[in-house]
């Protein structure tokens, strides 16, 4: 038997372990080789493709990866709340075959489970569930940040927290606000909510005014493009306008800046990446701009140019007439976070609720006249003329509402508006086009309902549209 | 007994696992002294043919050959004396011829085997452990011989299964070429998870199947297999069990069944040299009607055109097979080279196949066995995307061109469709996705049996395939905006490994009066691993069709391992060879599950009684059988991960960045669980000229995983997950008849009937679509799968359909339609049966199978078979039609209807089209067929002038495949299905096992004629 050898070849994986054998010892050896051979065989992987939790949670690169995440779901899901809510109302209409949904939608009918109607509160919740992370891993790692970096991570997450469950708060009737490793989350009417936000927006505020953001955070954080402290004011005087907070909405809105580097605040988009309305405006969605809304304003109103390229020839899958979207049909086209002159226009409206009505004229007026070279900004310029008299203080808030509607073009402001100004005028049925809001409330979200025992139909029927129009919305 | 023991442990050991034909075993069976050698030949005791690969024994040792091509054989070593042969071969009856063996002589016998329907000697080795006689298995297994599947001339295995196996439903999803992607599932389906065709094994190599795409070629279609990177002619048999009370060894993976496949091993004797060379030609089998009404919807003339004829052809292919075999006593090899080269008949569609295999047999010194197969494929394709795929998809854009719009080039330009996907004539000329596949698949297997009564083995194999796709589409090729219209150029690589080893042990125990026992023991361990790295660009530039040719680019990795680790035992009693009991244990534990659920434990147990075997008169053979297993089902690649709760990408404005998976990892996740007990029995009636075997199964699957939804709220939106549970219970039937044995001959008929029942039995989450976007559904008491949605209301009085004031249907699920409240819809129906917005409207599984083989031999020269394949009782959903009659296409002969002028009486009103689009019950079609198979005529030449030349004769084959459909089936062909991604490609996530009967822009499954000719030298 001498001279005369076997080779076998063991493999584990990746390992590879090589035996000579004797024939005469082979049937031990093999078995034993076998036995050693599986045991070195690991079942226990690891994914090699998807970080787990605690990689992710517990460092400071995890933690500061979540931020970024934290505003691209953002992003994602501040644009599904305004398309919808230009969906809703006579801002937008659609052009796409593939989801007839779109095309019921803008109609002001929604069936509950369909994909647009549950495209926001996903998209809302995602952030809310990212921004809670942030918040949980800027306190786990509390003795790895510098403190200006825990307070510019924290003060992000509050707000866009804040921001995005004030979205939600805009577009369902009840909305649960305490969600982070909740397996129930239970919902709440607005009169809870609504301050929940405002309370959010204050924590954001209160975080940087103790400890400023550092240079560390804004320069790797925070995306480029975004004023974290205008961001915070400028929601701060939205919510405190959506709970007629008027003195909190003025002070609020005075601190936003209207001019300098700062005042515009955007989110970039650079390739691959596209824009939320880039994105939406493709050939299945096709979401597109009403020619209405251009048609309706005044014929020197240049604020169109900002948004669209008219079209005589543009309709939606049902007919309604459309124009194309000018800067968002640009993939890489920056999406404003806020336009600057909300701020002026909560200021107006704020100041001639408390009566001072010059000083919420000269507010507006600055809207109305703000003009190419004006405040030096990229937004939509009016180049209207001043009022040339005063207005009594309905008047005052009527041309305010009118402005907001051009300004503040598909921000998604303007379902709220038409709730609050009780112009929820009911479904508009193609060949009739939608003015103002079409319904009051989205169904609530299928995803939730099937599973979460707080959001069945029997514990949270869908609220009820309104029977005679116009009408304001019942909040509960 | 102690002879019965030998032949029946070790000897059949020998034979089914590593002696195929021709060999002999130099080993004298009974120390040393005297021997001789047996020359011999085997053939039909009816018409006198040779037959080759029949195995010859001498009773009681260890000692045999297989008979060569021409029936010959050869045993050296012979101890002198009266010994007996034992002769046995698939569908013969076994014969013990006695033989004296002279010291130094040669003894001469002929073998005469006469045809039997019902063989329960023969020795099958899938799911047993070690090799066994088939009378010793509880559990049905169904084993095809080369024969079997050479005759079918098909380009892939599974093709060649189609109408061959009771109980199995194999599909072919898609006609393109290299086989077309197919699968197949072993009594019904099993599981959610897509990935659920059986485990294929070759040569005691657990093989990756995988269909996956890397590039969209048709969102979840299937245009190839990799079972087709495997070469039929190389296949020497398939075993293939069906369900879990049979598969039950295999453990964590066994739930949807295993099919065993052997490769062809040398035959001693001096080099011998065949070669098979074949020509086909394939064409589409029926053209569609299209919209080619001159008027269109104002009534004005149009020009419309038939783009059909330039988009099908008649496809050529070619095969060569080129075989050398051989051996002496010591090395047995068999060499196989064969290129084919197959067009598809959507021109620009090629695959072409080029492969080489070693086996190689050495017997060691010391009992040592040493088996080696090696096998490399190469494998290019040319493909084109269909289905779903309609941006740049032939199919797609076929179905979804206006029939006025003249696709031909002017100017080198070519005119886009108005609304959707590309011009079909570009996609062909211009867009291009090619890929290749370059695959080893080799094992080495060391079989040491110390003494007859013990044995030992291990295998070592390994798949390891490299799959290269790329996808070039042209600048302005697709209507619509950026990226794709910018030209887009896609380079992925695949590279998938599986590692396989396997250690059996068994040991026969002395006899114990009546009673024999054999004790095996095993363990297997599997790693599979993928490893997948993509790059896109797009922006491309006007010259240039790879990635660099872009602008803008993305790239993406993904590696997934897998690893599963077995051990098992079984004990098997039998008494007086009548009765036999089995029980086995396989103890199973797979990475993709939490540790805390990782080892489960997997039973069987069987039985089998010959009642009576070989007897006189009518009937002649009985065996009752049993089993009860268990077996389970893993997630595959898609999900391989399951159990972790992870972190996904999410970058921003530049910047990496992590956001929660919506898919929340279960921590807890453990496989799905399958019971499953058969019983059944074989009969030999009228002296082995009827055979039937008759199967009752009853399968339960439990812990079912599927998403289930989480609360949105929470920021996740689902989680892998035990869902519910199923079963099949079903029938399964193969009646083998020699109708006519005459000398110049002969009739033999095969028919099986299947019939499987499938439901849903419980679910604890919601009904839900299982593919998502369309109208299929998985819902408790109901088959899984079922059509549920919209239907056409009809008079709840009179069942007649409700028509609006235009002569429209009214959709179920539309206000517009049947009213805003419950009580205007009943007010309209005249009662309540339209209440619901959507129903079942139709049930894919099929009520049946059926098949009838007839084969005939004339003259004992020319052979004829018949194949008929039959589908009976599913629905097809029709989505192809439905697209063509979107006012978008428009190109349908029954939008064609709608224009036709008032008066005539097949015209449609106005709108019809447009209202039937969302009523999907319109769409459901019977999509019962009967498929001429295969029909083939084989004229052997074997005159004397001829086998001077060629030492077998001359064979040359004419045969056809899908000649002939009947069916009402309104679309191309009612086979095909949208789904077919069975594992780890592009959207297989979005798809389960249960999506069948979709018709969306498949590629129609050709009808194909071929010339062949075999002969040996």
């Amino acid at each position: 038997v001498v001279g005369q050898r076997a080779l076998l070849v063991l493999t584990c994986g990746e390992d590879i372990h090589m035996r000579v054998i004797r024939p005469g010892t082979l049937a031990t050896t093999a078995v034993a080789g076998a036995a050693l051979l599986l045991g070195a065989c690991s079942l226990d992987l690891q994914n090699p493709n998807a970080p787990t939790e605690p990689q992710v949670t517990t460092s400071p690169d995890g933690v500061i990866a979540l931020g970024t995440g934290l505003q691209g779901r953002f992003a994602t899901s501040y644009g599904a709340f305004a398309y919808m809510a230009g969906l809703i109302t006579d801002e937008f209409a659609s052009g796409g075959s593939a989801f007839i949904t779109i095309s019921d939608a803008e109609q002001g009918s929604l069936a509950q489970g369909t994909g647009v109607a549950d495209a926001v509160f996903n998209g809302v919740y995602r952030t809310v569930r990212s921004a809670d992370d942030v918040l949980a891993g800027a306190d786990a790692l509390s003795g790895q940040f510098d403190p200006g970096t825990r307070s510019g991570l924290r003060a992000l997450a509050f707000a866009l927290k804040g921001e995005s469950l004030g979205e939600a708060l805009q577009s369902y009737q009840q909305i649960p606000i305490a969600t982070y490793n909740v397996a129930a989350p239970e919902y709440v009417p607005r009169s809870v909510a609504l301050p929940f936000v405002r309370a959010l927006l204050d924590s954001a505020n209160a975080q940087i005014a103790g400890t400023a953001p550092s240079a560390f955070f804004t320069a790797n954080i925070l995306t480029p493009g975004l004023n974290l402290p205008n961001t915070i004011q400028l929601f701060r005087a939205r919510y405190a306008r959506l709970a007629n907070d008027h003195a909190a909405a003025l002070a609020a809105a005075n601190l936003v800046a209207r001019s300098g580097p700062g005042a515009l605040s955007v989110l970039t988009f650079p390739a691959p990446a596209v824009n939320p309305y880039a994105l939406v405006s493709g050939s299945t969605t096709a979401i597109g701009p009403r020619r209405q809304w251009r048609q309706s304003m005044l014929p020197q109103d240049q604020r169109w140019t900002y948004f669209v390229t008219p079209s005589t020839t543009a309709v939606s899958r049902i007919g309604a007439p459309l124009d194309n979207f000018s800067r968002y049909a640009n993939p890489q086209a920056p999406l404003p976070v806020y336009f600057p002159d909300e701020a002026l226009l909560i200021k107006a409206e704020a100041l001639a609720n408390l009566g001072q009505l010059a000083a919420a004229q000269a507010a507006l007026d600055s809207v109305r006249t703000d003009c190419t070279g004006g405040r030096g900004l990229d937004d939509p310029k009016a180049c209207l003329p001043a009022l040339t008299s005063q207005l009594s203080q309905g008047d005052l808030l009527s041309e305010i509402y009118t402005q907001r509607r051009y300004e503040l073009y598909g921000t998604g402001q303007r379902w709220e508006d038409a709730r609050r100004r009780n112009a929820i005028r009911g479904p508009a049925a193609f060949p009739a086009l939608p003015s103002e809001g079409q319904r009051c409330w989205l169904p609530y979200s299928v995803g939730d309902r099937n599973a979460n025992p707080n959001a069945t139909r029997e514990v949270l029927p869908d609220p009820t549209e309104p029977a005679a129009f116009p009408s304001g919305c019942p909040t509960q | 007994m102690t002879l019965t023991l030998l032949r029946r442990g070790a000897a059949a050991l020998a034979f089914a696992l590593t002696l195929p034909p021709g060999h002999a075993l130099a080993q004298p069976a009974t120390g040393t002294g005297a021997t001789g050698t047996i020359r011999g030949r085997v053939v039909d005791a009816a018409s006198g043919r040779p037959l080759p690969e029949t195995q010859v024994l001498v009773t009681g040792s260890r000692l045999g050959a297989a008979s060569d091509a021409g029936g010959q054989f050869t045993i050296v070593a012979v101890p002198t004396g009266a010994r007996s042969l034992t002769v046995r071969r698939l569908g013969y009856q076994p014969v013990t011829q006695p033989v004296t063996v002279t010291a130094g002589g040669t003894a001469t016998v002929e073998l005469r085997l006469t045809v039997s329907a019902v063989n329960l000697s023969e020795v099958v080795v899938t799911g047993t452990a070690a090799p066994t006689e088939k009378r010793r298995v509880g559990t049905s297994i169904a084993s095809l011989d080369s024969t079997t599947i050479g005759r079918a001339v098909s380009v892939t295995v599974d093709q060649a299964l189609q109408g061959k196996v009771a109980g199995a439903q194999i599909t072919q999803n898609s006609g393109g070429p290299g086989g077309g992607g197919i699968s197949v599932r072993l009594r019904g389906v099993n599981s959610f998870i897509s990935g659920s065709d059986p485990l294929y094994i070759i040569d005691g190599v657990i093989i990756d199947n995988g269909s996956s795409q890397l590039a969209d070629l048709g969102g979840r279609s299937n245009p190839q297999n990799r079972l087709a990177d495997l070469n039929p002619s190389d296949i020497d048999r398939v075993e293939i069990i069906r369900g879990a009370a049979g598969a039950a060894l295999y453990g964590s993976r066994a739930n949807n069944g295993v099919v065993q496949i052997f490769t062809k091993k040398g035959n001693v004797g001096r080099p011998r040299f065949g070669l098979l060379t074949r020509y086909s030609s394939s064409e589409l089998r029926e053209e569609q009607p299209y919209n080619l009404y001159p008027f269109d919807v104002a009534g004005l003339p149009i020009a419309r055109f038939n783009y059909q004829d330039d988009i099908f052809r008649r496809a050529p292919g070619t095969e060569q097979n080129l075989t050398v075999d051989g051996g002496n006593d010591q090395t047995r090899y068999y060499l196989s080279g064969n290129y084919s080269d197959e067009q598809g008949i959507i021109r620009s569609t090629e695959s072409r196949r080029a492969g080489a295999r070693l086996n190689l047999q050495q017997q060691l010194p010391r009992n040592l066995l040493a088996n080696v197969t090696a096998n490399y494929v190469n494998t290019r394709n040319q493909f084109q995307a269909f289905g779903e795929q309609n941006e740049y998809g032939v199919m797609g854009s076929l179905i979804f061109a206006p029939t006025s719009v003249d696709f031909r080039p002017t100017n080198g330009i070519y005119p886009l469709p108005p609304s959707i996907g590309t011009n079909p004539l570009l996609a062909i000329d211009r867009i291009r996705n090619p890929q290749e596949i370059d695959r080893f698949i080799g094992s080495t297997k060391l079989t040491w049996t110390p003494r007859t009564s013990l044995l030992f083995d291990y295998t070592l194999g390994v798949d390891n395939t490299s799959f290269q796709q790329d996808q070039f589409v042209p600048r302005n090729a697709v209507i619509g905006t950026a990226p794709i219209s910018t030209g887009r150029s896609q380079s992925a690589f695949q590279g998938s490994r599986v590692i396989n080893q396997d250690g059996i042990a068994s040991y026969s125990w002395p006899d114990i009066g009546r009673f024999e026992l054999r004790s095996t023991g095993g363990f297997n361990y599997t790693s599979q691993r993928v490893r997948t790295t993509n790059a896109v660009a797009n922006g491309l530039a006007p010259v240039g069709e790879l990635v660099s040719a872009g602008s803008v680019f993305a790239a993406g990795q993904t590696q997934v391992e897998l690893r599963t680790l077995g051990f098992y035992a079984q004990q098997e009693l039998a008494f007086a060879d009548r009765l036999f009991l089995t029980a086995a244990l396989r103890y199973d534990a797979s990475s993709t599950f939490a540790p805390s659920e990782r080892w489960q434990p997997f039973p069987k147990f069987s039985a089998s009684y010959v009642v009576f075997e070989n007897r006189a008169g009518a009937l002649n053979n009985v065996r009752l059988r049993s089993a009860l297993g268990w077996a389970g089902s893993q997630p595959g690649i898609v999900n391989a991960y399951s159990q972790f709760v992870s972190y996904a990408q999410q970058p921003f404005a530049g910047r990496p960045g992590f956001v929660n998976d919506i898919t929340f990892g279960n921590p807890t996740l453990r496989n799905e669980r399958a019971r499953e007990w058969e019983i059944g029995t074989e009969l030999g009636l009228l002296r082995g000229r009827v055979g039937a075997e008759v199967t009752y199964y009853d399968r339960t699957v439990s812990d079912l995983l599927f998403f289930r939804p989480l609360a949105t709220s929470t920021g996740f939106s689902r989680q892998f997950f035990p869902i519910g549970t199923m079963s099949n219970k079903g029938l399964e039937l193969l009646l083998r008849t020699t109708n006519l044995d005459r000398r110049n001959f002969s009739w033999t008929s095969t028919a099986t009937y299947s019939r499987n029942r499938n439901r849903v039995e419980s679910l604890s989450i919601q009904d839900f679509q299982s593919a998502q976007d369309y109208p299929n559904r998985i819902r408790a008491g109901e088959p899984a799968g079922v059509f549920y949605g919209s239907y056409a209301a009809r008079n709840c009085v009179t069942g007649a359909l409700l028509l609006d004031s235009l002569g429209r249907y009214r959709r179920s699920n539309q206000t517009a339609d049947m009213g805003a409240t419950l009580a205007r819809r009943q007010e309209i129906s005249g009662g309540t049966c339209n209440d619901s917005l959507n129903a079942v409207i139709g049930d894919p599984n099929p009520s049946w199978l059926g098949s009838l083989l007839n084969e005939f031999t004339v003259a004992r020269k020319l052979r004829v078979r018949v194949l008929l394949d039959g589908v009976f009782g599913n629905d097809v959903m029709n989505l192809s039609t439905r697209a063509q009659n979107a006012g978008i296409a428009s190109n349908s002969y029954e939008y064609q209807r709608e224009l036709l002028p008032y008066g005539d009486p097949r015209k449609l009103p106005p709108g019809f089209n447009a209202r039937t689009q969302g009523i999907f019950e319109y769409w459901v079609e019977d999509g019962t067929f009967v498929k001429l198979r295969e029909l083939s005529g084989t004229y052997t030449f074997d005159a004397a002038p001829v086998r001077r030349v060629f030492r077998d004769g001359l064979d040359v084959t004419v045969s056809g495949r899908n000649l002939a459909v009947w069916t009402d089936y309104s679309g191309y062909d009612p086979e095909i299905n949208l789904f077919g991604t069975n594992a780890g490609g592009l959207n297989a996530g979005r798809t389960t096992a249960a999506d069948r009967g979709f018709d969306f822009g498949g590629y129609p499954i050709p009808r194909v004629w071929s010339v062949s000719a075999r002969f040996s030298f």
